[in-house]
C-alpha cells in the first residue's frame, strides 16, 4: 500500500539572520522562536522538520502565512539553503551536491509552479511551456511538439503564439502547469499554485490537477493555506505552524483525530459531510445481517445522507472493488459530522 | 601680529611655526598693499572682526602652515608630475577613439549628400518603423541642408554616433556589473553623481593637460564621461527591477547565471536600457557645444562664433540646428523604445 519514499526531509532547520550557525546550538536546545528574535535578532524559519514524501502521491503542506511553508518547499530544490538537516532525493542528500548536479536536478527531476505564475513576459506561451527543455539547450524544434502536447492537455491548445500578458490569470497558471509538465520531471513542487485565482477557477484547476495526477502519477508537493483545498488534494497532509510540523498523516485521520487545539480550531469550519469519506468512519467486522443497501468506500458522507433520504435507522454495507470491507450505520455517521 | 598668534603660542607650536620659514612663497597683492600703507604692525582687532581660521589667515600667524595657493599649486604640480605616466597608459588606450571619430566625421562629410541623406532616412526607418518619424527627420535634415548647415550637422551627428556607441559599449556592461554587486554599486554611485554634477568645463581642464588639443579624443573623452552616466544608471536599475519571481522561476528551472542574464534579465531590462541610451544621446548633444572649445567640429563651432564675434544670427541658427538634431534623435530613439515595449511587454 505504501509507495516508496521519493523525498525524505530529515531534521531540517532554517534560521534567518546574520549568523545562523552561531545561534543554532541554542535552537537545538529548545530556544523558542520569540526568544530567539528578542535575544539574538534571528528569525526561526523551520524547526526540526521530518517529512517523507512518497512517490506518486500528492503531499500537501498546509499552514497560515508565516508558518514557513513556502520556505520549506524551497528547500526541496535548494532555492533556499538550510541551516541544518538533510534533504534526500531518491536516498541521495542533495545538500552535498555541487552546482552542476543541482542544476541537473532542477532541470530534469523537479519542476515548480508558482503562486504568481512567474512566466517569462517576453516569450510566447509556447516558449514558456518549453522553458525547461530550452534551458537544457534543446532548440525550439525539439521542444515544440512536447510543449504543444501539454498545452493541449491543460486546455490551451491554439494559444501557443500568445504572450502571457494576453491571457487571464487562470490561463497563465495553466501555462505554468504545462511548463512544469513539459520538463517531464517526476516531482512537481507547487507553491500556492492556485491561491491567486478566483474560487471558481481554483476549483477547475484543482480538478485539472487531480485529473492529470490520476493519469501521470507524479510526486507532487503542494503548498496551500486553504484547508478545503488541502483536504481535496492531499494523499498526505502536513500541517505547519510557526515553522514546526504539528501533525501529519492521512487527511481523514487528521480530521477525525486532531492532535492539537490549533488543528481543532482549524478544522471547525470545514464541511465535514463533504470531506469525510465512508472508509474513514466505517466499522468492522463485516456483519452478514440485513442491510438497507451497499455504498462505496470512497463515497462522501454527503452522498450517503442523500442516498438514505435522511432516514437515521438505515444500515449499509461498505464495498470496495465489489468486495465488502465494512459496515456503516447512520447514527455513527451523524456523530462523525460533529467535531469532538 | 596676527589674530591666531596666541593660539599657536598656547599650543607650544611657536618653534615649529617659525622653523617653517614664514612667507616662503611669493608675496600676495594684499601683503604688498599692507606693506605699502605701512600697516604691518599689529592692530587691535575687535571680536566682531575675528577672521575665519582659514589656511591663509592661519598662515599669517604660523609660517609652517600652507597658504591656499600652495594647495592649488601642489595639486597642479602633482598632476603634472603624474602626467607623463598617465599619458603612457591613456594615450594608446584612447587612440582608437581618435581614429573612430576622425573616420566617422570623414565618412559622413565626404559621402555625397544624395547618398548620405537616404542612408540616414533608411536607418531611421529600420530603427523606428514609423513614417511620421522618418518624415520629421527628412524635413529637419532638409532644412539644415537648405540653410547650408549640412556639413556641420553631419560632423555633429558623427561625433554623437561614435560617442553614444562607446557609451553603450562601456556603460551597459558596467551597469550590469553594478546590478550584480552591491559593493560595486556603493562605490559606483558617488562616482556617477560626481560625473553628472561636475560642471562640464571642468572635465576639459585635466584633459587639455593630458592630450594634444588637436586630437579628437580630447573632446570625445569629455563627451563620453559626461554622457555615459544615464546608460549605466538605467541598465543597473532595469536589471534590478526585473520581477524577482521571474528570476526565481529561472533558478527553479535550472538556468545558469549566463542564461539568466541573456535570456531573462537583459531582455526584460531592455526598455530601461533604451531609455538610458536616449538620455545618453541627449547629453552628448548638450556636451557637443562645450566640446567645440577644444576643437570639436560641427554646429557648436558656429554657436561659439556667434558668442565670440557677437554674430547673433549665426549663433541663433546654429543653436536652432542643435535643437532640431536633439528633437529628431529623441523621437527616433523614443519610437524604437516604444516598439520594443509593445512587442515584448504590452504594458
Amino acid at each position: 500500500m505504501d509507495a516508496p519514499v521519493k523525498i525524505r526531509i530529515r531534521n531540517l532547520y532554517k534560521i534567518f539572520g546574520s549568523r545562523p550557525a552561531a545561534v543554532l546550538p541554542q535552537v537545538l536546545e529548545g530556544l523558542s522562536k520569540p526568544d530567539l528574535l528578542a535575544r539574538h535578532n534571528h528569525v526561526l524559519g523551520l524547526r526540526d522538520i521530518n517529512v517523507d514524501i512518497r512517490e506518486g502521491q500528492i503531499t500537501v503542506i498546509m499552514g497560515l502565512s508565516g508558518s514557513g511553508k513556502s520556505t520549506l518547499i524551497r528547500h526541496l530544490n535548494r532555492l533556499i539553503e538550510p541551516t541544518a538537516g538533510e534533504v534526500l532525493v531518491d536516498g541521495d542528500n542533495i545538500l552535498t551536491w555541487n552546482d552542476r548536479r543541482l542544476r541537473d536536478l532542477r532541470r530534469k527531476t523537479m519542476s515548480m509552479v508558482f503562486q504568481k505564475f512567474a512566466l517569462l513576459p517576453h516569450r510566447t506561451v509556447l516558449d514558456n511551456a518549453g522553458m525547461a527543455l530550452f534551458t537544457q539547450g534543446v532548440p525550439r524544434k525539439g521542444y515544440e511538439a512536447d510543449a504543444r502536447k501539454w498545452l493541449d492537455r491543460v486546455g490551451l491548445g491554439g494559444y501557443g503564439a500568445h504572450f502571457p500578458h494576453q491571457l487571464s490569470g487562470g490561463m497563465q497558471q495553466r501555462v505554468g502547469i504545462a511548463r512544469a509538465l513539459t520538463s517531464n520531471a517526476g516531482i512537481m513542487l507547487m507553491d500556492e499554485a492556485f491561491s491567486a485565482l478566483d474560487p471558481l477557477i481554483r476549483t477547475d484547476m484543482q480538478n485539472l490537477l487531480l485529473e492529470l495526477q490520476a493519469e501521470l502519477h507524479k510526486t507532487i508537493v503542494f503548498i496551500t493555506h486553504d484547508l478545503d483545498e488541502a483536504l481535496k488534494l492531499a494523499d498526505h497532509l502536513v500541517i505547519l505552524k510557526d515553522g514546526q510540523v504539528i501533525q501529519q498523516g492521512e487527511p481523514q485521520h487528521i480530521l477525525l483525530n486532531p492532535a492539537d487545539p490549533y488543528i481543532e480550531a482549524f478544522i471547525a469550519d470545514i464541511n465535514r459531510a463533504r470531506v469525510l469519506r465512508v472508509r474513514s468512519i466505517m466499522r468492522q467486522p463485516i456483519g452478514d445481517g440485513a442491510v438497507d443497501g451497499e455504498i462505496e468506500a470512497d463515497a462522501t458522507l454527503e452522498q450517503v445522507i442523500a442516498a438514505s433520504q435522511g432516514d437515521l435507522s438505515r444500515h449499509y454495507r461498505v464495498i470496495e472493488d465489489g468486495r465488502p470491507v465494512g459496515m456503516l450505520d447512520m447514527p455513527s455517521l451523524v456523530r462523525a459530522l460533529v467535531p469532538r | 601680529m596676527a589674530t591666531y598668534d596666541g593660539l599657536f603660542n598656547a599650543l607650544g607650536l611657536r618653534d615649529w611655526c617659525d622653523a617653517g620659514g614664514g612667507g616662503g612663497g611669493p608675496m600676495s597683492m594684499a601683503d604688498l598693499m599692507a606693506r605699502a600703507s605701512g600697516n604691518t604692525a599689529a592692530q587691535e582687532v575687535s571680536w566682531w572682526d575675528l577672521p575665519l581660521p582659514s589656511l591663509n589667515n592661519l598662515h599669517a600667524a604660523c609660517g609652517a602652515i600652507w597658504q591656499t595657493r600652495d594647495l592649488t599649486l601642489g595639486l597642479e604640480r602633482a598632476f603634472l608630475s603624474a602626467r607623463d605616466a598617465l599619458r603612457i597608459v591613456l594615450d594608446p588606450a584612447t587612440q582608437p577613439l581618435s581614429w573612430m571619430l576622425r573616420q566617422m566625421i570623414w565618412l559622413m562629410v565626404a559621402t555625397p549628400w544624395f547618398i548620405m541623406l537616404p542612408v540616414l532616412l533608411a536607418v531611421t526607418w529600420a530603427v523606428a518603423r514609423s513614417w511620421r518619424v522618418v518624415g520629421l527627420v527628412a524635413v529637419s535634415l532638409g532644412f539644415l541642408a537648405f540653410v547650408d548647415h549640412y556639413t556641420e550637422a553631419m560632423q555633429t551627428l558623427a561625433i554623437i554616433f561614435v560617442c553614444a556607441f562607446i557609451c553603450v559599449l562601456i556603460g551597459v556592461p558596467v551597469g550590469i556589473a553594478m546590478s550584480r554587486s552591491n559593493t560595486l554599486r556603493r562605490i559606483g554611485t558617488p562616482v556617477l553623481d560626481m560625473l553628472q554634477t561636475l560642471p562640464a568645463f571642468v572635465y576639459l581642464i585635466p584633459l587639455i593637460f593630458l592630450f594634444s588639443v588637436t586630437e579628437p579624443k580630447l573632446y570625445g573623452i569629455a563627451i563620453i564621461l559626461y554622457a555615459i552616466v544615464p546608460v549605466i544608471r538605467l541598465t543597473d536599475l532595469g536589471i534590478r527591477l526585473v520581477d524577482p519571481d521571474v528570476i526565481e522561476a529561472a533558478d527553479a528551472f535550472g538556468m545558469t547565471r549566463g542564461q539568466k542574464l541573456w535570456r531573462v534579465q537583459i531582455p526584460l531590462a531592455l526598455p530601461n536600457i533604451m531609455a538610458g541610451v536616449n538620455q545618453t544621446i541627449m547629453m552628448s548633444l548638450a556636451m557637443v557645444v562645450i566640446a567645440s572649445l577644444v576643437s570639436a567640429p560641427g554646429l557648436g563651432v558656429l554657436v561659439l562664433r556667434g558668442i565670440r564675434n557677437l554674430e547673433l544670427g549665426v549663433g541663433l541658427v546654429a543653436g536652432f540646428g542643435i535643437v532640431l538634431l536633439a528633437i529628431i534623435l529623441d523621437r527616433v530613439t523614443k519610437a524604437s523604445l516604444a516598439r520594443i515595449d509593445v512587442s515584448r511587454d504590452g504594458r
